[in-house]
Protein backbone atom coordinates (compact mmCIF):
# COMPACT_ATOMS: atom_id res chain seq x y z
CA UNK A 1 0.00 0.00 0.00
CA UNK A 2 2.78 2.39 0.99
CA UNK A 3 4.61 1.74 -2.27
CA UNK A 4 1.52 2.70 -4.27
CA UNK A 5 1.16 5.93 -2.34
CA UNK A 6 4.85 6.72 -2.83
CA UNK A 7 4.54 6.09 -6.55
CA UNK A 8 1.47 8.30 -6.77
CA UNK A 9 3.22 11.11 -4.91
CA UNK A 10 6.20 10.71 -7.24
CA UNK A 11 3.85 11.05 -10.24
CA UNK A 12 2.27 14.15 -8.74
CA UNK A 13 5.71 15.65 -8.13
CA UNK A 14 6.77 14.96 -11.72
CA UNK A 15 3.55 16.43 -13.04
CA UNK A 16 4.06 19.62 -11.06
CA UNK A 17 7.76 19.93 -11.88
CA UNK A 18 9.07 22.90 -13.92
CA UNK A 19 10.00 20.66 -16.84
CA UNK A 20 6.63 18.87 -16.65
CA UNK A 21 4.93 22.23 -17.00
CA UNK A 22 7.39 23.46 -19.58
CA UNK A 23 7.01 20.54 -21.98
CA UNK A 24 3.26 20.32 -21.43
CA UNK A 25 2.56 23.98 -22.01
CA UNK A 26 4.77 24.39 -25.07
CA UNK A 27 3.27 23.64 -28.47
CA UNK A 28 6.48 22.43 -30.04
CA UNK A 29 8.51 21.05 -27.11
CA UNK A 30 6.48 17.86 -26.68
CA UNK A 31 6.77 16.78 -30.35
CA UNK A 32 10.45 17.80 -30.24
CA UNK A 33 11.16 15.50 -27.29
CA UNK A 34 8.99 12.79 -28.82
CA UNK A 35 11.04 12.84 -32.02
CA UNK A 36 14.23 12.24 -30.03
CA UNK A 37 12.45 9.34 -28.34
CA UNK A 38 11.51 7.93 -31.76
CA UNK A 39 14.98 8.39 -33.30
CA UNK A 40 16.68 6.79 -30.29
CA UNK A 41 14.18 3.95 -30.60
CA UNK A 42 15.42 3.40 -34.14
CA UNK A 43 19.08 3.26 -33.13
CA UNK A 44 18.43 1.12 -30.03
CA UNK A 45 16.29 -1.26 -32.08
CA UNK A 46 18.99 -1.52 -34.72
CA UNK A 47 21.76 -2.41 -32.27
CA UNK A 48 19.60 -4.93 -30.41
CA UNK A 49 18.41 -6.52 -33.65
CA UNK A 50 21.96 -6.80 -34.92
CA UNK A 51 23.23 -8.63 -31.84
CA UNK A 52 20.14 -10.83 -31.56
CA UNK A 53 20.19 -11.76 -35.24
CA UNK A 54 23.83 -12.75 -34.79
CA UNK A 55 22.94 -14.87 -31.74
CA UNK A 56 20.29 -16.55 -33.89
CA UNK A 57 22.91 -17.08 -36.58
CA UNK A 58 21.05 -15.12 -39.25
CA UNK A 59 23.51 -12.25 -39.71
CA UNK A 60 27.33 -11.94 -39.71
CA UNK A 61 27.70 -15.67 -39.04
CA UNK A 62 31.45 -15.58 -39.47
CA UNK A 63 32.03 -12.74 -37.01
CA UNK A 64 32.38 -13.35 -33.26
CA UNK A 65 29.30 -12.02 -31.52
CA UNK A 66 31.47 -10.48 -28.79
CA UNK A 67 33.16 -8.20 -31.31
CA UNK A 68 29.86 -7.14 -32.89
CA UNK A 69 28.36 -6.44 -29.48
CA UNK A 70 31.46 -4.50 -28.44
CA UNK A 71 31.30 -2.42 -31.64
CA UNK A 72 27.67 -1.34 -31.18
CA UNK A 73 27.73 -1.06 -27.38
CA UNK A 74 28.36 2.74 -27.24
CA UNK A 75 25.42 3.32 -29.60
CA UNK A 76 23.18 0.93 -27.71
CA UNK A 77 23.95 2.59 -24.38
CA UNK A 78 23.72 6.08 -25.85
CA UNK A 79 20.37 5.51 -27.49
CA UNK A 80 19.03 3.80 -24.36
CA UNK A 81 20.08 6.83 -22.32
CA UNK A 82 18.34 9.18 -24.78
CA UNK A 83 15.21 7.01 -24.60
CA UNK A 84 15.16 7.04 -20.80
CA UNK A 85 15.75 10.79 -20.53
CA UNK A 86 13.28 11.75 -23.29
CA UNK A 87 10.81 9.20 -21.93
CA UNK A 88 11.06 10.75 -18.48
CA UNK A 89 10.29 14.22 -19.88
CA UNK A 90 7.32 12.86 -21.82
CA UNK A 91 6.15 11.06 -18.67
CA UNK A 92 6.33 14.24 -16.62
CA UNK A 93 3.85 16.04 -18.84
CA UNK A 94 1.05 13.71 -17.75
CA UNK A 95 2.52 11.68 -14.92
CA UNK A 96 -0.66 11.37 -12.90
CA UNK A 97 -2.57 10.15 -15.94
CA UNK A 98 0.20 7.62 -16.60
CA UNK A 99 -0.12 6.36 -13.03
CA UNK A 100 -3.61 5.18 -13.89
CA UNK A 101 -2.75 3.84 -17.33
CA UNK A 102 -2.58 0.04 -17.66
CA UNK A 103 -0.64 0.39 -20.92
CA UNK A 104 1.98 2.56 -19.24
CA UNK A 105 2.39 0.13 -16.33
CA UNK A 106 2.74 -2.72 -18.82
CA UNK A 107 5.45 -0.80 -20.64
CA UNK A 108 7.35 0.03 -17.44
CA UNK A 109 7.25 -3.54 -16.16
CA UNK A 110 8.60 -4.84 -19.46
CA UNK A 111 11.16 -2.04 -19.67
CA UNK A 112 12.47 -3.10 -16.27
CA UNK A 113 12.54 -6.78 -17.29
CA UNK A 114 14.15 -6.00 -20.65
CA UNK A 115 16.89 -3.83 -19.17
CA UNK A 116 17.67 -6.34 -16.40
CA UNK A 117 17.72 -9.21 -18.89
CA UNK A 118 19.92 -7.31 -21.35
CA UNK A 119 22.55 -6.40 -18.77
CA UNK A 120 22.69 -9.80 -17.09
CA UNK A 121 21.83 -13.03 -18.91
CA UNK A 122 21.80 -11.58 -22.45
CA UNK A 123 25.16 -9.91 -21.86
CA UNK A 124 26.72 -13.28 -21.04
CA UNK A 125 25.64 -14.62 -24.41
CA UNK A 126 26.61 -11.47 -26.28
CA UNK A 127 30.15 -11.48 -24.91
CA UNK A 128 31.14 -15.11 -25.32
CA UNK A 129 32.35 -17.38 -28.08
CA UNK A 130 30.00 -19.51 -30.09
CA UNK A 131 31.55 -22.59 -28.51
CA UNK A 132 30.63 -21.64 -24.95
CA UNK A 133 26.84 -21.99 -25.23
CA UNK A 134 24.66 -24.25 -27.35
CA UNK A 135 23.04 -22.88 -30.49
CA UNK A 136 19.68 -23.53 -28.87
CA UNK A 137 20.35 -21.54 -25.70
CA UNK A 138 21.80 -18.65 -27.72
CA UNK A 139 18.64 -18.58 -29.84
CA UNK A 140 16.42 -18.64 -26.75
CA UNK A 141 18.32 -15.70 -25.28
CA UNK A 142 17.90 -13.77 -28.54
CA UNK A 143 14.18 -14.54 -28.81
CA UNK A 144 13.53 -13.61 -25.15
CA UNK A 145 15.36 -10.32 -25.69
CA UNK A 146 13.36 -9.56 -28.83
CA UNK A 147 10.05 -10.40 -27.14
CA UNK A 148 10.79 -8.33 -24.02
CA UNK A 149 11.79 -5.26 -26.03
CA UNK A 150 8.88 -5.74 -28.46
CA UNK A 151 6.52 -5.66 -25.47
CA UNK A 152 8.07 -2.36 -24.37
CA UNK A 153 7.48 -0.95 -27.85
CA UNK A 154 3.94 -2.31 -28.06
CA UNK A 155 3.18 -0.97 -24.58
CA UNK A 156 4.40 2.42 -25.67
CA UNK A 157 2.10 2.33 -28.68
CA UNK A 158 -0.81 1.18 -26.54
CA UNK A 159 -0.52 4.23 -24.27
CA UNK A 160 -1.84 6.34 -27.10
CA UNK A 161 -4.87 4.14 -27.57
CA UNK A 162 -5.61 2.86 -24.07
CA UNK A 163 -3.72 5.36 -21.94
CA UNK A 164 -6.68 7.04 -20.35
CA UNK B 1 -7.21 19.16 -60.37
CA UNK B 2 -7.35 15.55 -61.49
CA UNK B 3 -5.13 14.65 -58.54
CA UNK B 4 -7.61 16.12 -56.06
CA UNK B 5 -10.32 14.04 -57.76
CA UNK B 6 -8.13 10.94 -57.49
CA UNK B 7 -7.58 11.55 -53.78
CA UNK B 8 -11.30 11.97 -53.25
CA UNK B 9 -12.01 8.79 -55.24
CA UNK B 10 -9.48 6.96 -53.06
CA UNK B 11 -11.16 8.36 -49.98
CA UNK B 12 -14.47 6.88 -51.06
CA UNK B 13 -13.20 3.34 -51.61
CA UNK B 14 -14.01 0.48 -49.23
CA UNK B 15 -10.35 0.17 -48.22
CA UNK B 16 -10.19 3.80 -47.18
CA UNK B 17 -13.44 3.55 -45.26
CA UNK B 18 -12.23 0.44 -43.43
CA UNK B 19 -8.97 2.14 -42.45
CA UNK B 20 -10.93 5.08 -41.13
CA UNK B 21 -13.77 3.37 -39.36
CA UNK B 22 -12.40 0.05 -38.15
CA UNK B 23 -11.32 0.10 -34.52
CA UNK B 24 -8.30 -2.10 -35.07
CA UNK B 25 -7.12 -1.41 -38.65
CA UNK B 26 -5.39 1.93 -38.21
CA UNK B 27 -3.78 1.10 -34.82
CA UNK B 28 -2.48 -2.19 -36.22
CA UNK B 29 -1.03 -0.64 -39.39
CA UNK B 30 0.43 2.33 -37.52
CA UNK B 31 2.03 0.02 -34.94
CA UNK B 32 3.62 -1.99 -37.76
CA UNK B 33 4.80 1.25 -39.38
CA UNK B 34 6.37 2.60 -36.19
CA UNK B 35 7.92 -0.66 -34.95
CA UNK B 36 9.34 -1.56 -38.39
CA UNK B 37 11.06 1.79 -38.07
CA UNK B 38 13.33 0.18 -35.46
CA UNK B 39 14.40 -2.38 -38.04
CA UNK B 40 14.84 0.02 -40.90
CA UNK B 41 16.13 3.16 -39.22
CA UNK B 42 18.36 1.18 -36.89
CA UNK B 43 20.08 -0.71 -39.69
CA UNK B 44 20.23 2.37 -41.94
CA UNK B 45 21.94 4.33 -39.16
CA UNK B 46 24.37 1.47 -38.46
CA UNK B 47 25.23 1.34 -42.17
CA UNK B 48 25.74 5.10 -42.28
CA UNK B 49 27.89 4.97 -39.14
CA UNK B 50 30.05 2.32 -40.82
CA UNK B 51 30.33 4.57 -43.89
CA UNK B 52 31.49 7.34 -41.59
CA UNK B 53 33.95 4.94 -40.03
CA UNK B 54 32.72 5.32 -36.46
CA UNK B 55 31.01 1.98 -35.91
CA UNK B 56 31.65 -1.66 -36.87
CA UNK B 57 35.06 -0.55 -38.11
CA UNK B 58 36.55 -4.01 -37.93
CA UNK B 59 34.02 -5.35 -40.42
CA UNK B 60 34.64 -5.02 -44.13
CA UNK B 61 32.40 -2.38 -45.73
CA UNK B 62 31.27 -4.83 -48.41
CA UNK B 63 30.34 -7.35 -45.73
CA UNK B 64 28.36 -4.82 -43.70
CA UNK B 65 26.52 -3.82 -46.88
CA UNK B 66 25.86 -7.44 -47.79
CA UNK B 67 24.63 -8.35 -44.32
CA UNK B 68 22.40 -5.32 -43.71
CA UNK B 69 20.96 -4.72 -47.19
CA UNK B 70 18.44 -7.60 -47.28
CA UNK B 71 16.86 -6.40 -44.03
CA UNK B 72 16.96 -2.81 -45.24
CA UNK B 73 15.03 -3.80 -48.36
CA UNK B 74 12.44 -5.80 -46.41
CA UNK B 75 12.13 -3.08 -43.78
CA UNK B 76 11.72 -0.38 -46.43
CA UNK B 77 9.08 -2.45 -48.26
CA UNK B 78 7.06 -2.87 -45.05
CA UNK B 79 7.40 0.85 -44.30
CA UNK B 80 6.13 1.77 -47.78
CA UNK B 81 3.25 -0.75 -47.67
CA UNK B 82 2.11 0.28 -44.18
CA UNK B 83 2.64 3.93 -45.07
CA UNK B 84 0.47 3.60 -48.17
CA UNK B 85 -2.25 1.90 -46.13
CA UNK B 86 -2.13 4.71 -43.57
CA UNK B 87 -2.35 7.25 -46.38
CA UNK B 88 -5.43 5.59 -47.87
CA UNK B 89 -7.13 6.16 -44.53
CA UNK B 90 -7.77 9.76 -45.52
CA UNK B 91 -5.90 10.81 -48.68
CA UNK B 92 -7.21 14.38 -48.93
CA UNK B 93 -6.47 15.09 -45.25
CA UNK B 94 -2.89 13.74 -45.43
CA UNK B 95 -2.16 15.47 -48.71
CA UNK B 96 -3.51 18.67 -47.18
CA UNK B 97 -0.72 18.80 -44.60
CA UNK B 98 2.61 20.40 -45.52
CA UNK B 99 4.42 17.75 -43.45
CA UNK B 100 3.19 14.86 -45.59
CA UNK B 101 4.39 16.56 -48.78
CA UNK B 102 7.72 17.41 -47.15
CA UNK B 103 8.11 13.80 -45.97
CA UNK B 104 7.50 12.50 -49.50
CA UNK B 105 10.06 14.90 -50.97
CA UNK B 106 12.63 13.83 -48.37
CA UNK B 107 11.88 10.16 -49.07
CA UNK B 108 12.54 10.69 -52.76
CA UNK B 109 15.79 12.50 -51.94
CA UNK B 110 16.80 9.64 -49.62
CA UNK B 111 16.16 7.17 -52.44
CA UNK B 112 18.21 9.30 -54.85
CA UNK B 113 21.03 9.36 -52.32
CA UNK B 114 21.07 5.57 -52.23
CA UNK B 115 21.01 5.34 -56.04
CA UNK B 116 23.83 7.86 -56.44
CA UNK B 117 25.91 6.07 -53.81
CA UNK B 118 25.46 2.70 -55.53
CA UNK B 119 26.25 4.16 -58.93
CA UNK B 120 29.41 5.98 -57.87
CA UNK B 121 31.54 5.38 -54.78
CA UNK B 122 29.58 2.25 -53.93
CA UNK B 123 31.02 0.44 -56.93
CA UNK B 124 34.54 0.56 -55.58
CA UNK B 125 33.66 -0.69 -52.11
CA UNK B 126 36.11 -3.58 -52.30
CA UNK B 127 38.96 -1.07 -52.57
CA UNK B 128 38.16 0.65 -49.28
CA UNK B 129 36.74 -2.37 -47.45
CA UNK B 130 39.10 -2.11 -44.53
CA UNK B 131 40.60 1.32 -45.13
CA UNK B 132 41.26 3.21 -41.89
CA UNK B 133 39.43 6.20 -43.36
CA UNK B 134 36.47 5.82 -45.68
CA UNK B 135 36.38 7.96 -48.86
CA UNK B 136 34.97 11.47 -48.60
CA UNK B 137 32.13 10.67 -51.01
CA UNK B 138 30.99 7.80 -48.79
CA UNK B 139 31.00 10.06 -45.74
CA UNK B 140 28.92 12.66 -47.59
CA UNK B 141 26.38 10.01 -48.58
CA UNK B 142 26.19 8.83 -44.97
CA UNK B 143 25.65 12.32 -43.53
CA UNK B 144 23.02 13.15 -46.16
CA UNK B 145 21.31 9.85 -45.38
CA UNK B 146 21.20 10.43 -41.62
CA UNK B 147 19.98 14.02 -41.99
CA UNK B 148 17.24 12.92 -44.39
CA UNK B 149 16.02 10.04 -42.21
CA UNK B 150 15.88 12.29 -39.15
CA UNK B 151 13.87 14.81 -41.17
CA UNK B 152 11.60 12.07 -42.51
CA UNK B 153 10.86 10.77 -38.99
CA UNK B 154 10.26 14.32 -37.72
CA UNK B 155 7.94 15.15 -40.63
CA UNK B 156 6.14 11.86 -40.13
CA UNK B 157 5.52 12.60 -36.48
CA UNK B 158 4.40 16.15 -37.30
CA UNK B 159 1.73 14.87 -39.71
CA UNK B 160 -0.33 13.60 -36.78
CA UNK B 161 -0.29 17.04 -35.21
CA UNK B 162 -1.29 18.77 -38.43
CA UNK B 163 -4.22 16.56 -39.36
CA UNK B 164 -7.66 18.08 -38.98
CA UNK B 165 -9.71 16.53 -36.17
CA UNK B 166 -11.78 13.54 -37.38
Amino acid sequence: MALKTMLYHFCQWCNASPWGHGVRDSVWLFPFVEIFHLLALGVLGGTLLLVNLRLLGFRFPSEPVAELAEDVKPWMLGSLAVMLVSGFFLFCTEAVKMYGSPAFRFKMIFLFLAVVFTFTIHRKFATSDDARFSRFSRSVAAVVSLILWACVGLGGRAIGYYGS
Amino acid sequence: MWFANFLQWLHDTQLSTTMRESIWAEPLVETIHVLTLTLFLGFAVLLDLRLLGVCLRRRKMSEVLAQLNPFLFVGFAIMVASGLLLFTGDPPAFWGTIFFKVKMIFLILAGLNVLIFNATIGRSVAQWDLAPKTPQAAKVAAVVSIVLWVAIVAAGRAIAYALPPP
